[in-house]
């Protein structure tokens, strides 16, 4: 999977560029609005991450270009405007999702990944599984090393949330955006809340944790070395 | 005086001066033409009398009646009787005559006699000459006064405009939105220029108003973010002296991102009540349930109230609709559901109902939670109030400060009663559609 980081400010580009190494892309790194189109010239990339502030040539306008040259690569624009109305432009001049500054790069993985699992249509799984962890979509039913555990709606899409990034950290806004649908922060713990009960139904009684908490930016299920 | 202003002035002048000039030759005309028919009658009158008098006694007659008018008629004519073999009979001639300024008539008689008489156009022609001359003077009088009058009411009428111009032009220049356009001393409430000037006035009143209420909002949001940003300055300074660990290292850097997603939270929520304060708040309103919004928010707060051992109780099957953002309202719902629950301790119960009042949409969050103390309620929608019994919960002291301000900025009211150690009742009322 190869990425283009389209980015004029060199530490956001860099601690960018080098999650999605981690996560096993390819990257490429354009600093201002020209490069950027000049890289996709010269290279198909599989997604592209577009800030919209750039020098020479804005990102709104290097997507625009891009498209015009026939180009379906996906495109995640990432900006320091948070109204609706900027939100509107970015998708309307050919961008496939919204980020704002600052935010989690677990987000912004997952964003890219979701925006991947669209363009390239993987079938749709009917089953998730992590370890020994298993989740069935169309039953909704949750076992784990067999043993069934009966889950209320919401604790149910926190796992298959959960499960559909296992090993990625999911943070807290994330959450409560997939869950509730809710875009802005309670400032009570409504997600460690139900977070906690989860872990109490698919962790307590058995010795292997798969659930944990990454302090200070979310949780991962299964897999995650460190 | 601006090209506009010069140009209005001599398109006025220019009318004045044309309308003028046509009434001016209408009257040399129709005076000339009725002098020249005046001599006509009289030349048609005499020719007629000299006929008579030559049918009643022949030339002899004719010629003493000729010679007899020569010394008494206050004009001498001009009089020729010619015969028939071309042979002038009669001729009376003033002298000094000029054949060519002659006003003339003639008429055969029935014997072949022919009788011409003219009259000298002179004094016709030193009359009109003279009228010329003062048509003249008049005319060149006009287009002076026409000229000196456009300008002036050129220059009266675009005063104020040119007030208004100036009054900009400052304000472009020095940037000061205390300036104001000065009204003339008596105002006319008809007078469009004077109505232009007071709705600019007002229109900088506004711009004024908004601009204060910005530059406020950006102190305070500055201020009031220094001191998180001095906590997470600190937090990494210390852990930057210390000892290198790995682990307490670890634990610093996970304290940076909880703090500064509390900043982020803080500059967001400030931004919000700040814009909604001074009336920058994009609502992006359509007609919403407001018992599903309160629904919707109760079911965030569900677990949350379980796990806290608190009963939360939702009244909210209300059809009332309102015209609002429903994104908005649903942070007004949670951050009074947030803190109802935060403030009431396990075994209390938290209350909250969508009910019709008068042609409003009400919502009610009741608590049974700690209460506020009445030298307190008047400051809790102050931004980062905090009250000396809650500052043991975490939060930012925002949450009622955004719900006041997006309630106002729908034009709602929001109220609270409370008692300390009993409970709260806050209530929200919109315009119901």
């Amino acid at each position: 999977m190869r990425a283009l980081v389209v980015e004029d400010d060199p530490t956001i580009a860099d601690f960018v560029a080098r999650g999605l190494r981690e996560a096993g892309f390819a990257v490429d790194h354009a600093g201002d609005g020209d490069a950027a189109l000049e890289c996709t010239r010269e290279q198909t990339y599989d997604v592209a991450i577009v800030d919209v502030m750039l020098p020479k040539r804005d990102g709104l306008a290097v997507i625009d270009e891009m498209r015009r040259r026939g180009s379906a690569t996906p495109v995640l624009i990432l900006s320091a405007r948070r109204s609706v109305d900027d939100r509107v432009k970015g998708l309307q001049a050919g961008g496939d999702d919204y980020l704002t500054k600052p935010f989690a790069f677990a987000e912004l993985l997952a964003r890219v990944q979701a925006l991947l699992r669209r363009a390239t249509r993987t079938p749709e799984p009917t089953t998730l599984t992590v370890e020994d962890l298993a989740l069935d979509l169309l039953s909704r039913r949750v076992t784990r090393d067999g043993t069934p555990i009966d889950l209320r709606p919401r604790e149910f899409s926190l796992l298959e949330y959960l499960m559909r990034n296992a090993g990625r950290v999911v943070s807290k806004t994330m959450i409560l955006s997939h869950v509730w649908e809710y875009s802005f922060d309670p400032q009570t713990n409504i997600v460690d809340v139900l977070v906690s009960r989860l872990r109490e139904k698919i962790d307590r009684p058995f010795e292997r944790k798969l659930l944990q908490t990454v302090r200070g930016v979310g949780y991962v299920l299964g897999g995650h070395e460190r | 005086m601006r090209p506009f202003g010069l140009r209005l002035a001599l398109w006025y002048a220019t009318i004045f001066v044309v309308a003028s000039t046509v009434i001016v030759f209408l009257t040399y005309w129709l005076t000339s033409a009725s002098l020249a028919q005046r001599d006509q009658q009289i030349i048609q009158q005499k020719i007629g009398e000299y006929a008579a008098a030559y049918q009643r006694g022949g030339i002899g007659r004719l010629a003493d009646i000729v010679r007899a008018e020569q010394s008494t008629a206050p004009e001498r004519l001009f009089v020729r009787v010619v015969d028939r073999g071309a042979e002038a009979i009669v001729l009376s001639q003033p002298e000094g005559w000029e054949p060519s300024a002659l006003e003339t008539a003639s008429l055969r008689l029935w014997d072949g006699t022919l009788v011409q008489v003219g009259k000298s156009t002179e004094a016709r022609q030193d009359l009109l000459s003279r009228f010329r001359a003062a048509l003249g003077l008049v005319t060149l009088s006009v287009v002076i006064a026409a000229l000196a009058g456009g300008f002036i009411v050129t220059r009266v009428a675009l005063e104020p405009v040119q007030r208004l111009t100036e009054a900009v032009g400052r304000i472009i220049r020095t940037g000061r939105t205390d300036e104001r356009v000065p009204l003339s001393a008596e105002t006319d409430p008809l007078d469009a220029i004077d109505e232009l000037t007071r709705l600019f006035n007002q229109m900088l009143d506004k711009i004024e108003g908004l601009v204060t209420a910005m530059r406020g909002a950006l102190d305070n949001v500055s201020h009031d973010l220094r001191t998180p940003l001095t906590r997470l300055r600190g937090t990494a300074e210390m852990a930057l002296a210390a000892p290198p660990d790995v682990d307490r290292c670890r634990d610093a850097l996970a304290d940076c991102v909880e703090e500064s997603d509390r900043v982020l939270v803080m500059l967001n929520t400030l931004m919000d009540i700040s814009e909604a304060e001074s009336g920058a708040l994009q609502l992006h309103r359509g007609a919403v349930r407001l018992g599903e919004i309160a629904a919707r928010a109760v079911e965030l707060y569900r677990d949350v109230a379980d796990a806290k051992g608190l009963v939360l109780s939702a009244n909210t099957s209300s059809d009332l609709v309102v015209m609002a953002d429903a994104t908005r309202l649903e942070q007004v719902a949670a951050n009074l559901i947030d803190n109802a629950v935060k403030y009431t301790a396990a075994g209390g119960r938290v209350d909250v109902e969508v009910v019709g009042d008068e042609g409003r949409a009400v919502l009610r969050v009741r608590d049974t939670g700690i209460g506020v103390r009445a030298d307190e309620l008047p400051h809790i929608w102050n931004r980062l109030f905090r009250g000396d019994t809650s500052r043991t919960e975490r939060g930012l002291g925002l949450g009622l400060s955004l719900v006041k301000a997006i309630v106002e900025a729908h034009g709602g009211t929001v109220e609270v009663k409370s008692e300390p150690n009993r409970g709260s009742v806050f209530t929200v009322a919109l315009g119901a559609v």
